[in-house]
């Protein structure tokens, strides 16, 4: 069962902590509006792609196609979007609303590639899907042979660079997704069943689900978010190039895990994620105005993800042996 | 071996396609069967065939290592860097410090594998950050070229083009298989290996010290990857603490291709070095079958996922109606 208590405190005082440290450091830098504003736009490029991560994590697999699938619909999307026959033929508006829907039903594809390999062929999510990204990614390096596709309409920044109502149009689009994604994970019946899945599939197996279906839905979901992050990316960038944020994928693991969701499946929360993304922006955004070389940053992270995982089990280890204590099984 | 059994092992499927992409190349171009081109290949690949070894290894034991090209580089720079420091020229020495580093920096994989019981993938992607991080934070990012080496690192392998300085690199990879082979197929320790690959409860109750192997796995991964940490350095004569890191899931891929199943605990040393061998063959001559370089990730996608999808199904599955039952 979905463990409903607040675990999300210790999670919650090391945000808290990082935000007083950098605070303290630079009182009159890290909190301005220019920072802020600078942090909210960042974020939610990478913040999609955890969350396409967190997804395939409850159901207890692992996507590391994501940044692949980001690469291949951002390609796709920018060459629809600069394809002069296109632009030609249709106004703006319809043009852009072809790139999105391009994006979607690409990355739906891909998932569902990723979706059948894992539940039909039986290939482990995380062979299944090392062999797709290089797959997709190299599909991406093909179309565009290397180069990088630019020049996109200027009415497409406005997702990546505008601002509504004093905050950045990309990261509201986070929100709402995020927010949507809570609502998928806690009040639909095919949240509850990724959860089950992801605890333990013979269990839900038992109990009636169908779980190749919830795997494959999932697999699916998790590509059509990573194909949002890529139209962030490349409203961003106002051009693509095929591997373009591979440094995502390893971030994206790091904040799901930071963010409480076991990566044996079965747990994780839409909260957690939130603020580990919002403190991984908040200390990247944090060590770059203090000049720590990235190379401080990689060490740190690398860190923060082992101390982590070892917290993580020594509760975990504490909890169940507090329960042998009672006598509880349930 | 009856031919019907070998047709079920992903090996001989891989050298098929070895054999039937050299013909295409040889055809295209008969340099690629000279014995010159033959043994650079063999020169350029042993160092990565090393790092292939160590990452059969924990693949074969369930786990998952993408820590091996760090760790490597680690070992790499460190040692060129003491032994500059201290003036130290020997290749023995190179070697024992790589491997002690290297050992000390797959101990670490191995607490958080055998002591904490972390999922293998994180750890490594942890650790891989951290040990890199650390290294061009702490010890420098400037490259060491060719004027600063010692020498005993230009005559390791005599000049170029000669043939014995290929085979002495190939001599340092056979005797890394050769004694993998032994631990793998010989050893209590090896059978544990793939004991805790298969189940790892099973292993456990069966009576194998599953800490103790997963301490000693990380703990010969890490030694290995220092080897090929100094192999790489002897090859291009050149240090530079950003090279090898990200080239890892190549080298996992071709672990892949060659047959090892993350699930059930198989895996050889035959598959890993005919993986190896396709993955370096394609790299190095797709242009002669005229295709362009950037077709070169988009063809080892394929044959890797075709590889997984026979080695673990059942492809006929997508074609039939769904069986009832299972649990995926």
């Amino acid at each position: 069962m979905k463990d409903r208590s607040f675990k999300g405190l210790p999670l919650f005082l090391v945000m808290a902590l990082v935000f007083g440290v950098f605070f303290l450091r630079m009182p009159g830098q890290f909190l301005s509006a220019a920072n802020l504003e600078s942090m909210a736009s960042q974020l939610p490029e990478f913040g999609f792609l955890a969350l396409a991560m967190m997804f395939a994590m409850i159901t207890g697999g692992i996507d590391l196609s994501i940044v692949a699938v980001a690469n291949l619909t951002g390609v796709a999307a920018a060459m629809v979007l600069t394809a002069p026959a296109l632009s030609a033929a249709l106004p703006l508006g319809w043009l852009i609303a072809l790139a999105v829907a391009v994006v979607i039903l690409l990355a739906a594809l891909c998932g569902l590639v990723n979706g059948l390999l894992i539940t039909r062929v039986r290939v482990p999510p995380i062979l299944a899907t090392l062999g797709t990204g290089w797959l997709f990614l190299g599909l991406a390096i093909i179309v565009t042979k290397g180069h990088s596709v630019s020049g996109l309409p200027e009415a497409f920044a406005y997702v990546g660079n505008g601002t509504c109502l004093g905050l950045p149009v990309s990261f509201l689009f986070f929100l709402v997704v995020a927010g949507l994604s809570a609502l998928l994970l806690n009040r639909t019946r095919m949240g509850f069943r990724m959860y089950r899945v992801g605890g333990n599939p013979r269990v839900s197996r038992f109990a009636g689900i169908d779980n190749g279906r919830v795997i494959l839905g999932t697999y699916m979901l998790a590509s059509v978010l990573a194909g949002l992050a890529s139209l962030i990316m490349i409203s961003r960038a106002n051009s693509m190039r095929a591997g373009y944020g591979d440094a995502y994928l390893l971030q994206a693991i790091l904040v799901v895990v930071l963010g409480g969701v076991d990566p044996a499946g079965g747990k994780g929360r839409i909260s957690g994620l939130l603020m580990a993304i919002v403190t991984l922006q908040a200390s990247q955004s944090g060590l770059n105005i203090l000049s720590f070389s990235p190379f401080f940053k990689k060490f740190i992270w690398g860190l923060a993800l082992l101390a982590v995982m070892v917290m993580n089990h020594l509760v975990a280890k504490r909890a169940s042996a507090h329960t042998q204590r009672k006598g509880a099984l349930s | 071996m009856n031919f019907r059994k070998l047709l079920k092992r992903n090996e001989f499927y891989i050298f098929i396609l070895v054999l039937l992409f050299s013909a295409v190349v040889t055809g295209r171009n008969p340099v690629f069967l000279s014995p010159g081109n033959l043994l650079s290949l063999l020169k350029t690949s042993s160092g990565s065939a090393i790092l292939a070894v160590g990452v059969l290894m924990v693949l074969v034991s369930g786990g998952f290592d993408v820590s091996s090209t760090a760790i490597a580089i680690c070992a790499q720079y460190i040692t060129v860097t003491f032994m500059i420091a201290h003036g130290l020229d020997h290749i023995g020495v190179a070697f024992g410090i790589a491997i002690l580093v290297g050992t000390l920096l797959g101990s670490v994989n191995a607490v958080f594998v055998a002591f904490f019981r972390l999922p293998t993938l994180i750890v490594t992607l942890g650790t891989a950050s951290l040990f890199h991080g650390a290294l061009l934070e702490f010890l420098g990012t400037k490259a060491v070229n060719l004027g600063e080496l010692p020498s005993c690192f230009k005559h390791f392998g005599g000049a170029t083009g000669s043939a014995s300085g290929p085979l002495t690199f190939f001599a340092v990879l056979c005797a890394v298989v050769a004694v993998t082979w032994f631990i793998l197929g010989h050893t209590l320790t090896g059978r544990g290996i793939y004991a805790i690959g298969g189940d790892i409860e099973a292993a456990r109750n069966s009576g194998f010290r599953v800490k103790r192997i997963q301490f000693f796995l990380y703990c010969y991964v890490g030694l290995l990857a220092g080897i090929a940490g100094v192999l790489h350095l002897c090859l291009i004569r050149y240090s530079n603490p950003n090279y090898l890191v990200g080239t890892e899931m190549g080298i996992i891929a071709a672990v892949v291709l060659g047959g090892a199943r993350i699930t059930g605990g198989t895996g050889t040393l035959t598959g890993t070095m005919l993986g190896m061998a396709l993955i370096v063959i394609v790299q190095k001559n797709l242009v002669l079958l005229g295709l362009s370089s950037y077709w070169e990730q988009f063809f080892i996608g394929a044959v890797l996922t075709l590889g997984v999808a026979l080695t673990y199904g059942d492809l006929g599955s997508l074609f039939r109606r769904r069986r009832s039952g299972g649990l995926a």
